[in-house]
């Protein structure tokens, strides 16, 4: 008998169907435990669908989806037990005090009387609402009710949490707040799955991401993985003091070393200097040679490094490429 | 050993219990809400204060009438006639309440949930969709019981003066609890029905109009075509459309505090169930020891809903009855014609009381069932609705490795399962 648990998500050739619009169109994914898997894909690619097929929420009109290991149809109420949703949009009982929120919940999920009492604490605890504990629902803010709904998923200690765009409509520090909750939580082991429009948050936060646009899941690994399988090299920003005969001059020395590709003229960097784009397509040591030889040839070079692509990068070339290959 | 054996033990009994905490744990948030500042408690004390007020209002009424007319009668009498008129009186205003309160509290149950995107956040929980409507229902119903039942006390004025029996004050509680949990049930069927709420609203009141009104509508509708039909015999609407009748209830249970049976409300009665005060062309027939009450065609129809020959209480004999001694054996008809008995002369008082509200009771309670049952199916996730008719089996390992190992062979379903893989194999 084997020992290797399921993966915590499994679907295969996913399906949902609205009439005759396709919300998911056969998508194939696995996230293993421990995992912060982000969904990121335009509005009405299937994000939100494909979570409330994971929730139990719909019924996916064909293939099958397992939450560790379980069927969402064969037994959504063992799934439910396992995992923790957030919905993107939702309301939240104004008329409860947070405490009370948060215990009716436990209750909902069977936790035990004794087991509530000292949990909510500390869920309020992990989100920072101690101080609110007492308060209406009502009273709190769009970042503290986010965070509430957050807490909620946790009463029952799932395995699997589902937050659809929990960073949706929050200013950046209760963004950076979110984010690192997402980080302690997964430090405790849980598997996150999140969407996102907002992709560098993403890229901060999770251990994989899937791009999903027009119900299918166009790439799916690491971002590191991603990246690598869309450049064939990286690319150089290199940042240069002069005037603009010093930087042409530059541009054409750039130009003819080796490994480098077509200069493009960045924008200009701070304050004096210009930056460079140049893809590169060598390794370490080629790099470091590039820049003794630069400094050598008598550039002031203030800047020199490896652009980091964010997802948002990667999705846009990802979704146009699928455009353009759906033109061909 | 023992850890794995007791949830197997009794799977029924714990899938009970798991029900009633679930329903505990609805019902306690919708209290929370509900009894929160002082708005119940105020609304709770407006609705007494106003009992009340009517309860003296009614006396101011009737006291001095009553009090003139029993110059002759003797003060027993007006004395029972001014609690009369206060039992009437509350009893109505009460239903009257309660037809609007009750709807009020549970048209919101779901759609509300909707509105303010709850709904999907309470359904991802392993709670039951049964659990969920039930428990609405039961806050609901607790909050407006406990209006109705806060009101008892001053009913029992009627007490000091006479005229109604505790028993009538019990039927009075029953119709109007009845009443409650059915418009409440169906209200919150339209709540899960339609997502606005405001529609859902409308829809429940015009439902409950319907009970009320439409129904007696249509009642006079059959009636005088029953009339125009009937050849050489004249045919009655059918009653049962008037089963569900909250006002006809209620009139059944006043009907009952009037002296001897006698007055305007049995008169009422008395038509609709063609139980005639007058009993023209009607009459008694007795088999044996039994007394019928019969039509001019000497078919039974009544006391109660007795069957030809079936027993019949004989303290429900109408008052005032001819007993006609009978062999057991011969048919009521036969009696009616061998006993010469001439049906003018038995012509006599029959009451039709007790006949409307048990009959409401048994009918709204069967609504509120249904309605109930409906509002599950429809609370569950679209799409999901098949999955949970399915009865969940306490086994059903998902063909997959790890959960395999968990669950121990033997079950209580156990046996079924080889049956079914053998029989497969063997038709292979």
């Amino acid at each position: 008998m084997s020992m290797a648990l399921p993966p915590v998500i499994e679907t295969r050739g996913l399906v949902k169907r609205y009439g005759d619009q396709i919300a998911v169109a056969g998508v194939d994914l696995v996230v293993g435990p421990a995992e912060i898997f982000g969904l990121v894909g335009p509005n009405g690619a299937g994000k939100t669908t494909m979570m409330k097929v994971l929730a139990t929420l719909l019924a996916p009109t064909a293939g099958e989806a397992r939450v560790c290991g379980i069927s969402v149809m064969e037994d959504p109420i063992e799934v439910r037990r396992r995992i923790g949703y957030m919905p993107d949009f939702y309301g939240v009982y104004d008329d409860l005090r947070v405490w009370e929120y948060l215990d009716f919940f436990a209750r909902c999920y069977g936790v035990s009387a004794e087991r509530r009492a000292g949990m909510t604490g500390d869920l309020l605890e992990i989100v920072g609402l101690a101080d609110k504990r007492g308060a209406y629902v009502e009273s709190l803010s769009r970042g503290m009710r986010q965070r509430l709904c957050l807490a909620h998923t946790l009463v029952h200690d799932p395995a699997l949490l589902i937050l659809d765009e929990p960073a949706s409509g929050l200013d950046p520090r209760a963004r950076v707040e979110m984010r690192e909750i997402l980080r302690e939580l997964r430090g405790m082991g849980k598997t996150i799955l999140v969407s996102s429009h907002i992709l560098p948050e993403l890229a901060e936060m999770c251990t994989s991401v899937g791009i999903i646009d027009r119900g299918q899941l166009l790439r799916a690994g690491s971002i590191r993985d991603i990246e690598v399988s869309l450049r064939a090299g990286a690319v150089l920003q290199v940042d240069l003091l002069g005037d603009e005969t010093t930087i042409a001059g530059a541009e054409t020395w750039l130009s003819n070393a080796p490994h480098v590709g077509d200069v493009l003229h960045g924008d200009v960097a701070a304050g004096l200097a210009t930056r460079l784009e140049i893809p590169f397509d060598g390794d370490a040591n080629d790099q470091a040679e590039l820049l003794r030889s630069l400094i050598a040839a008598g550039y002031r070079v203030t800047g020199f490094h490896q652009a980091t692509s964010d997802l948002e990068e990667i999705f846009l070339k990802v979704t146009g490429q699928d455009e353009e290959e759906g033109a061909a | 050993m023992t850890a794995a054996a007791r949830p197997m033990a009794s799977p029924r009994r714990s899938a009970a219990r798991e029900f009633g905490s679930a329903v505990r744990t609805i019902m306690v948030k919708e209290l929370r809400g509900r009894f929160r500042g002082r708005r119940a408690f105020v609304v709770l004390t407006i609705y007494l204060g106003l009992l009340a007020l009517l309860a003296y209002g009614t006396y101011v009424l009737i006291a001095p009438t009553a009090r003139q007319a029993s110059q002759f009668g003797g003060a027993p009498n007006a004395s029972a006639s001014i609690g009369i008129g206060i039992f009437t009186v509350l009893s109505f205003f009460q239903l009257l309440l309660v037809c609007f309160i009750a709807p009020a509290f549970t048209t919101g149950a779901i759609s509300l949930e909707r509105e303010k995107q709850t709904l999907d956040l309470l359904i991802s929980t392993p709670l039951r969709p049964g659990a969920i409507v039930v428990g609405k229902l039961l806050a609901a119903l607790a909050y407006i019981g406990l209006m109705i039942l806060a009101a008892i006390p001053i009913s029992a004025i009627v007490f000091m003066y006479g005229g109604a029996t505790v028993d009538d004050l019990i039927r009075q509680q029953v119709v109007l609890l009845v009443t409650a949990l059915g418009l409440g049930a169906i209200g919150l069927f339209f709540s899960a029905l339609i997502k606005r709420t405001q529609a859902a609203t409308v829809l429940t009141y015009c439902a409950v109009l319907v009970l009320t009104v439409g129904t007696v509508l249509i009642w006079i509708f059959f009636s005088i075509l029953a009339q125009r039909d009937a050849v050489g015999v004249t045919r009655r609407a059918p009653e049962q459309i008037l089963w569900v009748n909250p006002a006809l209830a209620m009139i059944d249970v006043v009907a009952g505090t009037e002296a001897g049976n006698v007055g305007g409300l049995n008169g009422l009665l008395g038509q609709i169930t063609g139980a005639d005060i007058t009993n023209a062309g009607g009459g008694v027939t007795c088999n044996g020891n039994v007394c019928f009450q019969t039509d001019d065609k000497g078919n039974v129809i009544g006391p109660g809903s007795a069957l030809p020959g079936a027993a019949v209480d004989l303290s429900s004999r109408p008052v005032g009855g001819v007993v006609v001694a009978c062999p057991a054996d011969m048919p009521p008809n036969q009696c009616a014609a061998n006993g010469g008995q001439p049906i003018a002369a038995v012509a006599q008082p029959q009451s039709a009381v007790g006949h409307f509200w048990p009959r409401y009771s048994i009918s709204l309670a069967a609504i509120a069932v249904l309605a109930t049952l409906f509002s599950m199916r429809l609370v569950v996730p679209a799409g999901m609705r098949f999955v949970f008719r399915r009865p969940r089996r306490q086994t059903a390992p998902p063909p997959a490795p790890g959960s395999v190992a968990k669950e121990p062979p033997a079950s209580p379903a156990a046996p079924d399962v080889p049956a079914d893989i053998a029989t497969a194999e063997d038709s292979t």
